[in-house]
């Protein structure tokens, strides 16, 4: 019966991305507009001794040349322990410690190649291990003295800034009891790593900000989050948020990278000093690699206790360590998020889970696509398969054994209602045929396997994260749609669209959607944790039946009718019982006019805002929520992979998966979603690592750090969708950007397992591993 | 980048006065795919960049049996890729020049400038290798050409002794004011070689081991990239294949023979063991594809 | 700073600048003549956003110097729609496919994609692979992106092979 809803509208913003016409701050220029470029640490950790800028000031063309000193106040999102240029000590290599802005790029730079700087270096910590260790020095030893949401638990005096707990059960007395009773229970261990990886985004960040004469700060980013950067750089810079306004065009790819603040905040001080000129600052490729978000690195330690008889999953015990990097004002919340999912899809009465954030001197970690899922899910779904292969049980049956469903319980305590995770896994076993032998392989010294995971996402977002949206109608029946939902490439542009349009019973052609400017559209939160769609959603939903209501109070009064008679269809205003009384609905787009002239009624407008409903904060000491987020997306993935075992070459052949989105919005969209998370997982699991050595990135661009090409595009390659709807989505839907990318990663290295017998614990998969692998595993054999 | 200037010469005389004037202050900007990024990156700061796109002649392809391939220096992959004359008589150097970079590298990438480079990885450099090839230079005291075969085991002295092009990593043996104008490669009646590029991703990188090992004649020539500090010529794995007919056994004695003589590093890339390990593969598949 | 006199196209219409040498033909197009639909993601030839044809041939536009554009002819993104607006059956099939989500790769992929179908009107599933892999996108897992180009071929030519 929906109309909009569950169709596959274009994409409202397809005929400006084809033809060019997008544009992206990078695209835009303003008059009188000044470069800026930085000086960057060379150190991974060292104490700044002395800063020289007096050759860099004099150089003809130079504006502005800052350092941290300049504005020494820490900011954050959710623990204000970061500065934009470094103060005192810098903390990563590639760390900025000096702006400069000037007349052009070429003159920037070369004014930062005469910069002097003198450090004096300090022992670095290359990991989370070496971070928590005794005697560790700490590189925020003021740690306990910052600014921290009340929901992080920053550890005095380490380099601990949050630590995660989940409590479920009593785990030590359920392990014990297995350990008693080994007859009928079975314990195993199993470690696994998870590289730092790159967003790489196709458009690096890019940034102006202007500083006018009155004290209003305008920043054109490209930024996820407009209002969450606005608040970041209010608290920074002390300017009220009237005299902040950010803005945000199209964004070229984001997932996650441009969800925090990053060179806004070393724009707006130059600006500040520029006398009103727009001043520019925009990362090269491998700044990006360096100095934007990096996924963190994590270690994890998962010991399971399962029946044999039936696979009965009794306790899980995860330890994640992350390496948050230099600051982890973003951070600790990945942790969090890995601690209240730690057990993936599946029910355990006993769960102790200890997620660290550790500061190590690596460039800063934050959010990445799936914020922490795939790290942790690269371990817990390798490790069912490896007990479920230890107690001889079917790898596909362990998890509809354990997974979870409507009624059971999730780490935190909660009971699942909507959840399709088992219909999602049977869905991909069955189009990846995972009874069924794999085709031959095409040459004799190749091999194949296939392989499956699960995996679950839920919004890591404060629990009372707000949207707002409204909808104007102009006099002919057009609508203006505004929210500050951004669409970042996923689609929820013609989303949101196509549920006001819904509502409203006017065709999707008929809305101009306009987001992104913190001085006109209104409050969103963030767009991150695959919310858009739900939260942004709900608000436009909101909106749109406010608009509706008003319309229709309007129309009862100028067709005679009780509006409950009335309905909406394709721009009219209809009586349900006499279907000749009727009336445009534009002609109430300025209210309502009588014949002797007269109004009533005002311009049509609709709001609508939204909180999430009844999300509550979790117990610190138990991590117990019976809602600690908004939503759970499920899903699941199937991969077949094929190996030249003489060179490693690993190729996947097949890759499909399945997710429960609620109702689904747009189907072609949501299968876009579901094909791009499962090829950045691909990506991430054979190709991706950022190599750092003493903290110092050592594949800063494309030629060493690959990502997936169009070639590495599997045959078969299929999303499909489970639609069990989400009672507070709107029609049901539920976000699916993230929990997209969730599964492919260990579904692949299950495949690779199954068809090489190699277990890798650690991601990427790279040719040379999977030779070295099977080399050893033939040596171990021979003997 | 730096400021410099450019200068387009309309000829090779022309070319040659500018890098005179300019001398060890100059780069000759062919197709640009390597000389853009260093300057980019600032490894390089020129004060004159000599364009030789302009020149004429120096888009020449011509074959003869009797004199083989030339190639001029501003002949791109792309074309070289798709000349019916090089896929026909060294389909195998066609087949590198259409794995080097990518499609939109390949329109400007040249194979005199991935030679020039003298990277030990450079993909379009072993079947050249292989054939024998010679580099066609000029420079004040006139033309002359320079063999692009370096051996397995042979020191830089030797190299420079004997007049090679490949001395080490990119260090040639051009002669101030010398610069490449094309590429002779002889042909042998009923050559055939196999080309091999080892990779992390398939398309659009860097070879991790690439290779071009083929039968000319009576001899067996095997040139691998990326495992010693120029692309070399494996002598002793040549030398046990000369004249022999290809067996299951000799094929398999002449990869691992081919193993001990390279001397790969590890790097970023690749570890110098799984290097060994492919160039034991290429050289295994490479004759296994010429015994039949 | 020394400049250069560039007489050249770009799609079709005529232009004569003085160029500084140390800047890209990108830098020119984009920043002198305002044509921003080619991007800049790598600035190294890495990852196609710049893709544009030059005298018919597709090349990395941030690889080429600005005074090397003298009496050559551009063809960019904005040249692909006709002077009425329609698109060409490339972008066309793009939007069709939903074969482009944060658009910032797509002028690359669509200029890759037309000088792909121009040289070789009814490609393969392997001949698109390969000569499109030089366009990286993380959006959109580029199974839509072959589509389209297949697609686009149908339109245009009647198919693939």
């Amino acid at each position: 019966m929906s109309k909009y809803v569950g169709v596959s509208v274009p994409r409202v913003d397809g005929v400006k991305k084809v033809t060019g016409a997008a544009k992206y701050v990078g695209d835009m220029k303003w008059p009188r507009m000044l470069y800026a470029k930085c000086v960057k640490s060379p150190y991974a950790h060292a104490k700044i001794v002395s800063i020289d800028v007096s050759a860099a000031k004099a150089l003809k063309g130079v504006h502005d040349v800052i350092t941290g000193d300049y504005y020494t106040k820490r900011g954050g999102l959710y623990l204000e322990d970061k500065n934009f240029l470094a103060v005192n000590t810098v903390k990563f290599y590639g760390e900025p410690v000096v702006a400069v802005a000037a007349e052009t790029p070429e003159i920037a730079e070369e004014a930062c190649d005469l910069v002097k700087v003198e450090y004096e270096p300090l022992p670095v910590i290359n990991n989370p291990m070496e971070g928590m260790a005794k005697d560790a020095i700490l590189i925020h030893p003021e740690l306990h003295t910052y600014k921290v949401v009340p929901i992080f638990h920053p550890q005095a005096h380490t380099n601990i800034s949050h630590h995660h707990i989940i409590r479920k059960g009593d785990a030590d007395a359920a392990f014990k009891y297995a350990e008693e009773h080994p007859d009928e229970y079975y314990i195993t261990e199993h470690e696994y790593h998870v590289p730092h990886v790159q967003h790489t985004p196709i458009e690096n960040h890019v940034a102006v900000a202007q500083y006018e004469p009155d004290g209003k700060c305008t920043v054109w980013a490209s930024c996820q989050s407009p209002y969450a950067v606005r608040q970041a750089l209010s608290a920074t810079f002390d300017i009220p948020l009237n005299k902040m306004r950010i803005i945000s065009p199209y964004v070229g790819g984001g997932f996650g990278a441009k969800a925090g603040t990053t060179i806004e905040g070393i724009i707006i001080p130059l600006a500040m000093h520029c006398k009103g000129r727009p001043v520019m600052m925009e990362y090269t490729r491998e700044e990006e690699f360096v100095n934007s978000y990096l996924r963190q690195g994590v270690y994890t330690k998962i010991k399971t206790a399962v029946r044999k008889s039936d696979g009965k999953f009794l306790a899980v015990q995860n330890n994640f360590y992350w390496d948050g990097g230099a600051y982890t004002e973003y951070g600790v919340n990945i942790v969090k998020a890995s601690g209240f999912a730690s057990t993936g899809p599946y029910e355990f009465d006993n769960v102790k889970t200890d997620a660290y954030c550790v500061y190590t001197n690596n460039p800063v970690g934050g959010p990445y696509r799936g914020f922490g899922m795939c790290e942790i899910h690269f371990g817990i779904e390798q490790n069912i398969d490896e007990v479920a292969k230890e107690i001889g049980m079917d790898p596909i049956e362990i998890r509809r054994v354990n997974g979870l469903a409507p009624g059971k319980s999730t780490g935190t305590g909660e009971i699942m209602k909507s959840c399709g995770f088992l219909e999602a896994l049977d869905q991909v076993a069955e189009a990846i045929e995972y009874d069924k032998p794999c085709e031959k392989p095409s040459a004799p010294n190749k091999v194949r396997g296939k392989g499956i995971a699960g995996g679950w996402k839920s919004p890591s977002q404060p629990t009372n994260a707000g949207s707002a949206a409204i909808i104007r109608m102009n006099e002919d029946g057009t609508f203006f749609l505004m929210t500050s939902g951004h669409d970042i490439g996923q689609g929820s542009d013609t989303a949101l669209i196509q549920i006001a349009a819904e509502v409203l019973c006017c065709d999707p052609s008929k809305f101009t959607i306009r987001t992104g400017d913190t001085d006109h559209t209104p409050y969103e939160w963030q767009t991150v944790a695959s919310r858009i769609t739900y939260c942004a959603g709900n608000a436009t939903k909101l909106a749109a039946e406010d608009l509706k209501e008003k319309l229709l109070d309007l129309a009862q009064i100028k067709l005679g009718y009780i509006k409950r008679e009335l309905y909406l269809e394709d721009g009219w205003i209809i009586n349900r019982n006499h279907p000749e009384s009727r009336m445009p609905m534009s002609d109430l787009a300025l209210g309502l006019a009588f014949e002797d002239g007269s109004g009533y009624g005002g311009p049509a407008i609709g709001v609508g805002t939204f909180t999430l409903p009844n999300n509550i904060n979790y117990d610190p000491a138990t991590g117990y929520s019976p809602k600690p987020a908004a939503f759970w997306t499920t899903a699941a993935a199937g991969a077949e992979v094929e190996i030249d075992t003489e060179t490693g070459v690993i190729e996947v052949k097949k890759m499909v998966e399945s997710c429960d989105p609620g109702h689904i919005v747009n189907p072609e969209l949501y299968k876009a979603q579901v094909e791009g998370g499962m090829m950045q997982a691909l990506g991430t699991v054979l190709f991706e690592e950022l190599k750092l050595k003493d903290g110092k990135v050592l594949n800063k661009s494309f030629v060493d750090y690959k990502i997936p090409t169009i070639d590495n595009t599997p045959e078969t390659f299929i999303a499909m969708g489970v639609e069990h709807p989400e009672e507070t989505g709107p029609y049901g839907a539920r976000g699916i950007g993230e929990p997209a990318m969730v599964p492919g990663a260990p579904a692949i290295a299950n495949a690779i397992y199954n068809a090489t017998g190699c277990r890798f614990t650690e991601m990427p998969i790279t040719p040379e591993k999977m030779l070295k692998a099977l080399q050893e595993k033939a040596a171990a054999e021979k003997k | 980048m730096k400021e410099f200037n450019y200068f387009a010469p309309g000829s090779v005389e022309e070319a040659l006065e500018l890098m005179k004037e300019y001398e060890g202050k100059y780069t000759i900007l062919n197709g640009g795919t390597d000389v853009m990024i260093r300057l980019r990156e600032r490894l390089i700061n020129p004060e004159a960049v000599i364009d030789i796109k302009r020149i004429p002649g120096l888009k020449d392809i011509t074959f003869s049996k009797k004199d083989g391939l030339y190639i001029g220096a501003c002949v791109t992959c792309k074309e070289l890729a798709e000349s019916e004359i090089v896929k026909e008589n060294y389909p195998f150097y066609a087949q590198a020049a259409s794995v080097l970079g990518s499609q939109l590298v390949r329109g400007r990438a040249t194979s005199v400038g991935n030679v020039i480079n003298a990277s030990p990885l450079a993909d379009t450099v072993t079947p050249l290798v292989a054939c024998d090839a010679k580099l066609v230079v000029v420079g004040p005291e006139g033309q002359r050409e320079v063999s692009l075969v370096s051996w397995a085991g042979e020191s830089q002295e030797e190299r420079i002794a004997r007049g090679a092009f490949f001395i080490f990593v990119r260090k040639v043996g051009l002669k101030p004011g010398e610069m490449a104008i094309g590429l002779k490669i002889p042909y042998v009646e009923g050559q055939k070689a196999v080309f091999t590029k080892f990779d992390r991703r398939k398309e659009v990188d860097l070879s991790t081991v690439c290779a071009t090992v083929g039968k000319f004649g009576d001899e067996y020539r095997v040139a691998i990239g990326s495992c010693a500090p120029t692309p070399i010529r494996l002598p002793k794995t040549e030398a046990l294949l000369k004249g022999k007919k290809l067996t299951p056994e000799l094929i398999g004695e002449a990869a691992e023979l081919a193993g001990t003589e390279v001397s790969p590093i590890s790097d970023i890339r690749a570890s110098a063991e799984y290097r060994v390990s492919l160039v034991k593969v290429a050289v295994r598949r490479s004759l296994a594809e010429l015994s039949v | 700073m020394k400049t250069y006199h560039v007489d050249f196209f770009v799609n079709g219409e005529e232009y004569e600048l003085d160029v500084p040498a140390n800047k890209t033909a990108l830098n020119i197009i984009r920043d002198m003549l305002d044509l921003t639909g080619a991007k800049e993601g790598c600035g190294a030839g890495e990852c196609g956003a710049c893709a544009m044809i030059v005298d018919g041939v597709l090349i990395n536009g941030c690889l080429m110097l600005a005074p090397e554009m003298d009496g050559k002819h551009f063809e960019t993104v904005e040249g692909f729609a006709d002077e009425k607006g329609n698109l060409s059956p490339v972008q066309q099939s793009f939007i069709d496919h939903a074969a482009l989500q944060c658009g910032y790769c797509t002028p690359g992929f669509i200029v890759s994609a037309t000088a792909l179908l121009r040289e070789n009107p009814h490609p393969t599933r392997e001949e698109i692979t390969h000569y499109m892999s030089g366009n990286l996108c993380r959006c959109t897992g580029y199974k839509r992106i072959i589509e389209a180009i297949e697609d686009a071929a149908e339109r245009m030519n009647g198919g693939a092979k």
